[in-house]
């Protein structure tokens, strides 16, 4: 609840943290020894020459409606909303399979981990869960290159094919960027269900069910598995903050054109507008987020129910 | 129990091996890390070069040993900063309460909805690139977490009798807080600090591996693994056995905090399992 305070303050921030950069937006862009009258001209032209609070309400109220002005440096002077749009897809597409392999992977493991306990299963599922969490997510791309795409040639090693184009294609080319993104969450989301299950699993409830002559599958799948997902899902939406930051490095790795490798771009390029409007998308995708999960569970959770 | 210990000691001792290393590195490798060496450049690891050579010829271990160093060093100050400045914010905010609180719990709300590499990612375009700024964007990145794991904590002790007791014979709210609380809450701070090294490690890595953090020459580990990227398919060594380097240390780290946390919170072990 408390989270979605944060949309107009960290709009705020976003803001006022780009003011306080070093370095003037009109010299980056028209060099060091630009005449006064064009840098005037420029700052005028992008409503530099404003006060702060009123060049605020202009970007905040231009940035609500979609328009984020246009770069300052990349590709020339593009609106950034187009750039935004045509990276957003892709993004979302690396993140989403990303998550679905997380959670593939991770109730598989977490699943065996719990009803194996303290055997040899467990104590692997557990290693790799240790060894996941220390894995550096770009390091891991790079290995799965080298085994999986230089070796064996199964996967592209660089490159990404759009959705948009061809749904096999992408979901190929992503399997890799993927998998280097999941591997670290599936390790943490593996260790939560685990844990979960673990509290659930001797429930007087779960007891109850199984004395009423239900099958193991039936009591595992309606009375144990059911309510482990509450504290399942809260880690998964509060993971998608790694998730993100995996996406930045991990689409740099494989060269795919979504929005972490154009907020990279803008850094290199000191293009404040494009910045500003990467870090504003990604902070409303993680508050977007923390709402769809805060539903899941009132919906998984039949005593927060109305 | 015997799994909390034995995660504990794994972690104190792989963690421990890489300090000795990390520490001891320019004593006992025979190469320095910026010595070059043009006969051998890229030269697969052998008996003399246990991780290769990069491609001015220089000995990858020593490399990755200073750069374990260098990276250690950013992620524990980064660390040690926002955990320092995070706890005092959020000690004084639990006590105060109020407008003070709200505030203060506001504006770390604020922080955590971000991303904390796109946030440090961020922060490092506002600072400019460089090894200082790291050190700053990983300390502002923390601030938030201690700020909140204190206050909370700090809430929790606040009307203990203890500290009832303090407050009636008259003790300063600062005496109460550093010399009563303190103490009361420091061992779940340690870890979650000694987790937050290993993260911290992650983020350096990150940011000079995008070209955003540590410049070389400094051989950061980041800036070591995106120099391994430029030669990844001549001596994909380099960047591996590097990457495998950095993943060792982490664990250790990571099953330090671990073991740490169960051995501070026993409801916590039995959850985690045998």
């Amino acid at each position: 609840m408390a989270r979605r305070r944060a949309a107009a303050p960290g709009a705020l921030l976003v803001f006022l943290a780009m003011k306080a950069a070093p370095g003037d937006p009109a010299l980056s862009v028209l060099g060091e020894n630009a005449r006064p009258e064009l840098v005037q001209a420029f700052r005028h032209q992008h409503g530099l020459d404003l006060p702060l609070w009123r060049q605020f309400l202009r970007w905040i109220s231009a940035a609500l409606q979609g328009d984020f002005g246009r770069t300052l440096t990349l590709a020339g002077g593009v609106p950034v909303r187009e750039l935004l749009a045509s990276r957003l897809p892709v993004t979302a597409f690396v993140g989403l399979y990303a998550l679905l392999l997380a959670v593939r992977i991770s109730l598989l493991l977490g699943t065996i981990a719990a009803l194996q306990r303290g055997r040899t299963l467990d104590t692997l599922t557990t290693s790799f869960a240790v060894l996941g969490v220390s894995t550096p997510d770009f390091w891991l791309g790079y290995v799965l290159i080298f085994f999986l795409a230089l070796n064996v040639l199964i996967f592209p090693s660089y490159g990404f094919a759009s959705p948009t184009q061809s749904i096999p294609g992408a979901l190929l080319s992503g399997f890799l960027p993927a998998l280097a993104i999941a591997a670290p969450m599936a390790a943490v989301f593996s260790r939560v269900l685990r844990a979960a299950l673990l509290e659930v699993m001797h429930r007087p409830y779960v007891q109850v069910a199984r004395s009423l002559g239900h099958g193991s599958a039936f009591v595992f799948v309606h009375a144990v598995l059911r309510n482990a997902l509450i504290p399942y899902v809260t880690v998964i939406g509060l993971q998608v903050r790694y998730l993100l930051g995996g996406v930045v490095v991990i689409e740099r790795v494989f060269g795919i054109p979504g929005l972490g490798s154009l907020m990279v771009d803008a850094a290199f390029g000191r293009d404040y507008p494009l910045i500003q409007a990467c870090a504003l998308t990604f902070l409303a995708i993680v508050l977007a987020t923390n709402l769809i999960v805060d539903l899941v569970c009132t919906r998984l959770d039949p005593k927060a129910r109305p | 129990m015997r799994h909390g210990r034995g995660t504990l000691f794994l972690g104190l001792g792989i963690t421990l091996v890489v300090l000795f290393g990390i520490l001891a590195g320019p004593f006992i490798t025979p190469f320095s890390p910026e010595e070059m060496d043009f006969v051998n450049v890229l030269t697969p690891p052998d008996a003399s070069h246990w991780l290769g050579t990069d491609s001015f010829g220089r000995d990858v271990l020593s490399r990755v040993l200073s750069g374990g160093r260098i990276s250690l060093f950013i992620s524990a100050c980064g660390v040690a900063a926002g955990a320092v400045l995070g706890t005092a914010l959020g000690m004084g905010a639990a006590w105060r309460g109020g407008t003070v609180e709200a505030g203060l719990m506001a504006l770390s709300d604020l922080l955590f909805a971000f991303s904390s590499f796109v946030l440090a990612l961020f922060l490092m375009v506002v600072l400019g690139f460089g090894l200082q700024n790291v050190i700053v964007a990983i300390g502002l990145t923390y601030l938030p977490v201690f700020a909140r794991l204190a206050r909370n904590l700090t809430r929790a002790l606040m009307h203990e009798p203890f500290v009832q007791a303090a407050r009636l014979i008259g003790l300063p709210p600062w005496r109460i807080l550093a010399f009563e609380i303190l103490p009361n809450i420091l061992s779940t701070l340690m870890v979650q600090a000694s987790i937050g090294v290993a993260f911290g490690i992650v983020i350096e890595a990150g940011l000079s591996f995008l070209g955003l953090g540590v410049q070389p020459p400094t051989p950061s580990l980041g800036v070591i693994l995106a120099d391994g990227r430029e030669y990844f398919q001549r001596a994909p060594w380099v960047l591996t056995l590097a990457g495998a380097a950095v993943s060792v240390m982490l664990l250790g780290l990571n099953l330090l905090g671990d073991g740490l946390r169960d051995l501070a919170d026993p409801r916590l072990r039995r959850a985690a399992g045998p």
